[in-house]
């Protein structure tokens, strides 16, 4: 159209201005959220250096490296954190498994959302650290209790995301899909699949950091390895070093698999993603 | 050609949307549907459509009965209804998905230049402004080449500019391969610049009042004197099919809801 090339130099006019600043912040933000926490870690540092405290009960960022040095010289680091990220791999992906399946059918068929809703609901509503003596009896001290309570965890985020996505699909949407005639798989995935994956990676990323909170108290309540027994072990030995180091850790970990769900996630969500395409197309 | 016979509609809350509506449709015709709203309008075009069941009555489209969507009746909504996760060249290529990849990027690269989107084929559908999003709609609708096609008030949502802007558009793209059209609107100017007929319904219970034949050529000349007159008709149709005092003129309705008193 004729009528639109003003119009389209227009915006592509803003969009080369507005690119560098955009670029500068796109680096300067996260920087900006570094700093107050980087502040603290060098004030207390400093502090303990000039002596005004021992820093035995908050050691001072050096001692918590140290330690962390220490635990990764020896190999005892790496055997932790492969147990721990074990215990929630297997954890997140039958509580995936579980929440996904579950929260399909009670949102696809409301007769299945009807016999079962509430009983999932009644049971969300039990705090799951509740179940820990249950599932102890049931399956033993060892790795099944604690992944069944992890997988538990992680289900409920998954079930309502899931069932709530797919309720809220927009009903005109649903209609394109009945007049091109698309078949009941079909319109699942042409159309009901791209339509919750928003919602559904959101629910995942909830359901793995709910993951990393039961994995540290399955782990606190019986375990011979793992970062969760480096917690309690720091408590019990009076390490706070150790149980530091194990939360600096718990913290790296937590965010990485989250920035891997976001990453793995992106190149299906770019046509919802409103700035950064806009200004890159 | 489409057959409407005795379509009456009585939706679950006990509202009676329609009441045997009957109209034939010839091969390439433009028939506007005009009314009041509650007049059943959408119900009637959505039951056309095979979206929803008719209570009664049949449609036929070449001597074959719709119950549910058709391949050779194609739909054009108020809003576009593009899908936001495919690509504008991706939307119009929807219904295509049967198609050889080839076949279909070709169909959908010949549509897109026809509605003067060729620049936008790889935009996001949020990316488009009101009206290119109703013409990528409407070129998604057309690239299947219905026999039928319903636009249930497809303007409606757009400035004045746009919209005649794409009446005019929609009329050109018709001359292509003369679909049957048939446009339910509430703009008196829509009907008479688009359409060779013009239904007009009466509400409560939705059913039709008059019909008036638009025999200007085309293209039309939104000022011209005829053109007024047309529209000065439909207008008083319109008046006329509001006001209750009006006896229907449809002689089939039922001889107790005429004599009343």
């Amino acid at each position: 159209m004729i009528s639109d090339a003003p119009v389209l130099q227009q915006s592509s006019d803003t969009a080369e201005s507005a690119a560098a600043p955009s670029r500068l912040s796109r680096y300067a933000r996260p920087m900006l959220g570094l700093l107050l926490p980087l502040i603290l870690a060098l004030g207390w540092e400093f502090v303990v250096w000039l002596g005004w405290s021992n820093g035995r009960l908050v050691p001072p960022p050096s001692r918590v490296f140290a330690t962390i040095a220490d635990l990764a010289r020896s190999g005892e680091l790496v055997r932790h954190i492969a147990a721990t990220l074990w215990r929630v791999g297997l954890g997140f992906a039958f509580g995936v498994i579980a929440g996904t399946l579950l929260g399909a059918i009670s949102g696809y068929w409301s007769l299945a959302r009807r016999l079962l809703d509430p009983t999932v609901q009644a049971l969300r509503a039990i705090p799951s650290l509740a179940w820990v003596p249950l599932f102890i009896l049931w399956l033993g001290i060892f790795e099944t209790s604690k992944i069944v309570l992890i997988a538990v965890g992680v289900f409920f985020p998954v079930y309502l995301g899931v069932m709530g996505a797919i309720l809220s699909v927009d009903r005109k949407i649903f209609e394109v899909g009945r007049v091109f005639r698309l078949s009941g798989p079909a319109m699942i995935r042409r159309i009901l699949l791209p339509a919750v994956l928003p919602a559904y990676v959101v629910s995942l990323r909830v359901g793995l950091g709910l993951g990393w909170m039961f994995v540290v108290a399955a782990e606190l309540i019986g375990a011979s390895e793992g970062l969760g027994y480096l917690l309690l072990d720091g408590q019990q030995l009076g390490k706070p070093a150790q149980i530091m180091a194990a939360i600096v850790i718990f913290a790296i970990l937590g965010k990485l698999t989250d920035w891997l769900i976001e990453v793995a996630a992106a190149p299906f969500l770019r046509w919802q993603d409103a700035f950064g395409r806009a200004k890159g197309a | 050609m489409l057959a409407l016979d005795r379509i009456s509609k009585t939706y679950p809350n006990g509202v009676h949307a329609l009441a045997r509506f009957s109209a034939d449709i010839k091969q390439g015709e433009i028939l506007a549907i005009i009314g009041g709203s509650g007049c059943g309008k959408s119900t009637l075009l959505r039951a056309i459509a095979g979206l929803d069941r008719a209570s009664s009555g049949t449609v036929t489209l070449d001597s074959e009965a719709i119950s549910s969507p058709h391949a050779k009746i194609g739909i054009i909504f108020q809003e576009p209804r593009l899908l936001p996760w495919l690509s504008v060249a991706d939307n119009i290529g929807f219904g295509l998905a049967d198609l050889p990849a080839a076949e279909r990027r070709e169909k959908v690269a010949r549509a897109l230049a026809r509605v003067g989107l060729a620049d936008k084929a790889q935009a996001w559908p949020r990316e488009l402004s009101g009206g290119q999003a109703q013409r990528v709609a409407i070129a998604r609708a057309l690239v299947p080449q219905p026999e039928v096609l319903l636009l249930d008030e497809p303007f409606s949502a757009l400035d004045a500019f746009t919209r005649r802007d794409l009446q005019d558009h929609l009329l050109d793209l018709w001359a292509d391969t003369r679909p049957t059209l048939i446009l339910v609107t509430h703009d008196v100017d829509e009907a008479v610049v688009l359409a060779d007929r013009v239904l007009v319904m009466r509400p409560r219970p939705g059913r039709l009042f008059d019909q008036i034949e638009i025999n200007l050529t085309r293209p039309r000349d939104r000022n011209s004197p005829l053109f007024e007159n047309f529209k000065r008709s439909v207008l008083t149709s319109l008046d006329r099919s509001l006001d209750r005092s009006v006896p229907d003129r449809d002689a089939t309705q039922g001889p107790g809801q005429a004599m009343w008193w």
